[in-house]
């Protein structure tokens, strides 16, 4: 293990936090959230529903990433961010592609559960 | 330019003797983020299976989210959890002044909050499942409790951590081993307030809600 010789207080990811920021990514993840539960309580068509909360979302993972993880391009966090924008794909196409296949799948191969629940009757 | 002395004597070293040392802080923050990535993507996999299983024929004739779990009270859990990363994160500015109290005072706070949000999950399971909806009854339920107790598990090893930074920091201080560890904490616990606001969104309100 190598010694460590400088001073931590002095390291840029100690230095980058501040109060501000912290603050206001609470706030701002905090206020899209509640945006989020009153456009779910007003139940829209779903694809307005489904754009709406994706929206709310992001906003609150951007915020998240910018002021709690503190990722820009500066020599300390530039490898933080270009890994995270490397793994994004993957993590959005694992779980689009496997939602995708499986609701083709099931369009062809499930029973409607309207016509299963009258088959009951 | 001319120098008063020559660049090159017998005692010029030509090479460094001794590798070049890694930032020590740099490197455990860098490694630890590329755990959490790996974890987004254990998530990402629930995330899935989630969403393949929230149909009524994988529900087996149980309720999905809509009839068991309630948006206001997942909307509190989730005041609780961003002001438990709050706390902790407000703690960890005590690192900058070497102020131990503000560390020990943030990781209090965002403890005892933690311990909340996992009380409030753990009640809610145990409730569904003395209502007839456990874990083993439908592969829909089986997937909505994985997911919710994955999350709940990364909140109590969070908590263990914050224990076990409480004696570290007694024993050794804010020296750079103990600044990188609460630096790596603190990217834990802001990282679960990532992932339960899109479990919050996607299995509360998405789910709750079509």
């Amino acid at each position: 293990m190598g010694t460590h010789h400088y001073d931590p207080t002095q390291h840029p990811e100690v230095r980058q936090g501040t109060a501000l920021r912290y603050v206001l990514a609470t706030v701002i993840s905090a206020g899209a959230m509640v945006a989020a539960y009153y456009v779910a309580m007003s139940k829209p068509p779903l694809v307005t529903l489904l754009e709406e909360l994706a929206g709310t979302l992001l906003v609150a993972l951007l915020a998240q990433a910018a002021l709690y993880f503190g990722l820009d391009i500066s020599r300390a966090q530039i490898w933080k961010s270009v890994s995270l924008v490397l793994t994004l794909p993957l993590f959005i196409i694992s779980i689009g592609i496997t939602v995708w296949a499986f609701s083709s799948l099931y369009g062809r191969t499930m029973p409607d559960p309207a016509i299963m629940s009258s088959m009951a009757m | 330019m001319h120098s008063e002395k020559p660049i090159l004597t017998a005692k010029t070293a030509l090479w460094a003797y001794e590798g070049e040392e890694h930032d020590f802080i740099s490197t455990r923050t860098f490694g630890f983020w590329l755990y959490l990535l790996s974890d987004a993507l254990i998530f990402a996999g629930l995330f899935a299976s989630y969403a393949v299983m929230d149909n009524p024929m994988s529900a087996f004739g149980h309720p999905l989210a809509d009839g068991l779990l309630s948006a206001s009270r997942g909307l509190e859990q989730t005041f609780i959890v961003l002001g438990s990363v709050f706390a902790v994160s407000i703690g960890s500015l005590g690192l900058k002044s070497g102020n131990k109290g503000l560390v020990l005072g943030g990781l209090a706070v965002g403890g005892l909050l933690g311990a909340l949000f996992i009380w409030f999950g753990v009640s809610d399971m145990l409730a569904m499942a003395a209502a007839g909806n456990g874990p083993l009854e439908s592969g829909y339920l089986s997937c909505l409790y994985t997911l919710l107790i994955t999350h709940a598990l990364h909140m109590g090893f969070g908590l263990l951590w914050i224990l076990a930074m409480f004696i570290h920091i007694a024993r050794w201080g804010l020296d750079a081993m103990n600044t990188a560890r609460l630096l790596c904490l603190r990217m834990f616990w802001q990282f679960q307030a990532s992932v339960w606001v899109i479990v919050y969104v996607y299995v509360y309100l998405f789910g709750g809600a079509h």
